[in-house]
């Protein structure tokens, strides 16, 4: 595959418009350790955000709590115009069919095959025609390279492949938010650039908003126009891709010279 | 010795914590079930699934338990000279007590540990979490088919080993101690009462909806990783055990 065109910023909130995301003094706890703490972040509609972090920093329950899947210990977070926190479980079903999950392990359904799989949320949203269905389950497989693959089981896949089902199935209602949790995580670097690739090719085609967490931050950010940073629990530097190369913020650089030299560790 | 009391206090706490969550998960359970409308793909395959996992282990623990009962009556009548009561002594033991019992046993072992096991699983690999992304009430779309099926699968192989027990109870009273078919098949007819029968599979109801919970709540609660599959494992099928035989005991005192 090709490096996607060039794409102009998404400005951090557009005028006037209501945003995507928003939280708002948010603070979560586990065993005491607060992970996030008093974390506020608003990311504009069709925005691509990329998330970054040291291990256990909260970058996948940053996403976790947007879906509602955890709820925060206080704080307030909106997310497509609707309040998420202080909702009952029945209450996200609206929201949540707006937004597209690509989860860490995949979140494959290892009862149904890829086919099945891809097709769940369509059938899930009441579309009850199986040959509507079967025409959006290959165009996505087609789209994400998996033409042909509909009757394999997800345990016949690789991760790469898994990941791209998961693609597939995230995206086949065009979801106005995206939140993808390590899309390339323990692939090689070939199958990596394909998977941003295709997010980008997807992202161009709906406008959607994109909350992306990856430890591969090169090709993160090669897909991403700004960055969260997050340290300490908090929201430590946010910024866009093109002015990271000048940041002196003493930990965003040495977590981004560790990342970018391989060595992983951020202090 | 405070070590013993802090190590009691512990066991205390996380038995409570695991009846509490148990008894808060049959809530919500029974919740979604009124009115029940599970998942019509995934009930139908959970109902075949358990049925056809069930069904060899079943037959052959009814046949041998059932010629067990005719074995042990079977001495005694033969030395009374009351073989018009062998079928009596094993059919009534295997309908009301050894049959639902030994099944729902079976049924524990073998799809209640496969419940928890898919259950686990499917937890620690996010799936339940998949499911209320894509707004799906895991509760609803895999619990609740779950439930249903294992409340008819264990009826409805309760009612066949009944069956195969009586099959077998006749079989070795023939074989082992000359007993006339006829004898035996006659002395059901004439001994056995259909609230025989139907004490057994009210029994093994409640042996089910027991099994269900617990198979379902700890492959939902699982901690940990692999291991914790392991633990979940484990601990339904204690509890599964536990609980059949306490049903089974407050069952036939409420009702004897």
């Amino acid at each position: 595959m090709t490096s996607p065109a060039p794409r102009p910023a998404q400005p951090a909130t557009a005028p006037g418009a209501a945003p995507a995301v928003e939280l708002r003094g948010v603070r979560k706890t586990f065993d005491g350790r607060a992970v996030l703490d008093d974390v506020d972040l608003v990311v504009a509609p069709g925005a691509r955000v990329g998330v970054l972090g040291a291990a256990a920093s909260g970058k996948s329950l940053l996403l976790r709590l947007l879906c509602g899947l955890i709820a925060p210990d206080v704080g307030a977070i909106s997310v497509l115009g609707e309040e998420v926190t202080g909702r009952r479980e029945a209450e996200l079903g609206t929201l949540r069919r707006r937004l597209g999950v690509l989860f860490q392990s995949y979140a494959l359904f290892d009862f149904l095959t890829v086919a099945g799989n891809v097709a769940f949320p369509l059938e899930q949203r009441g579309e009850a025609d199986p040959a509507t269905i079967a025409a959006a389950v290959a165009q996505r497989l087609r789209a994400v390279g998996l033409a042909g693959s509909e009757a394999r089981w997800p345990s016949e896949l690789s991760g790469g492949m898994k990941k791209r089902v998961g693609i597939a199935r995230a995206t086949i209602c065009a979801p106005e938010l995206l939140l993808y949790d390590e899309p390339t995580a323990g692939l090689d670097p070939v199958t990596s650039r394909k998977i941003f690739d295709l997010l980008d090719a997807d992202q161009r085609a709906t406008g959607a908003t994109v909350l992306a967490v990856s430890s591969d931050v090169p090709a993160l950010l090669g897909f991403v126009d700004e960055v969260v940073f997050l340290h300490a629990g908090r929201v430590h530097h946010r910024g866009p891709v093109a002015a990271l190369p000048d940041a002196r913020d003493p930990v965003l650089r040495a977590f981004l010279d560790g990342e970018a030299g391989g060595a992983g560790g951020a202090p | 010795m405070t070590a013993l009391l802090a190590s009691l206090g512990r066991t205390a706490l996380r038995l409570a914590r695991e009846v509490g969550g148990l008894l808060g998960f049959g809530a919500r359970v029974a919740r979604a079930l009124a009115p029940p409308r599970p998942d019509r793909r995934e009930l139908v395959r959970s109902l075949y699934k358990m049925g056809n996992r069930s069904v060899t282990i079943v037959v052959l623990t009814a046949l041998f338990a059932g010629g067990l009962m005719a074995i042990q009556s079977g001495s005694f009548v033969k030395k009374l000279g009351a073989t018009g009561l062998a079928g009596w002594g094993a059919g009534y033991a295997v309908l009301r007590e050894i049959g639902p019992i030994l099944i729902a046993l079976m049924f524990s072992g073998r799809v209640g540990a496969n419940t928890t096991a898919e259950l686990a699983t499917m937890t620690l690999t996010e799936q339940l979490d998949g499911l209320r992304a894509l707004a799906i009430d895991p509760l609803r779309y895999l619990i609740v088919p779950r439930v249903l099926a294992m409340v008819v699968m264990l009826v409805a192989l309760t009612v066949l080993g009944d069956l195969v027990a009586l099959l077998g109870a006749a079989a070795v009273a023939h074989v082992v101690m000359d007993i006339e078919w006829a004898t035996m098949m006659t002395s059901f007819a004439d001994n056995l009462a259909p609230a025989d029968f139907f004490h057994g599979v009210g029994k093994s109801i409640a042996f089910a909806v027991a099994i269900a919970l617990s198979s379902c709540y700890f492959g939902v609660s699982v901690r940990g990783g692999a291991p914790g599959v392991g633990r979940a494992v484990n601990a339904s099928v204690v509890t599964s055990a536990v609980a059949i035989v306490l049903l089974d005991f407050f069952l036939t005192y409420l009702t004897s």
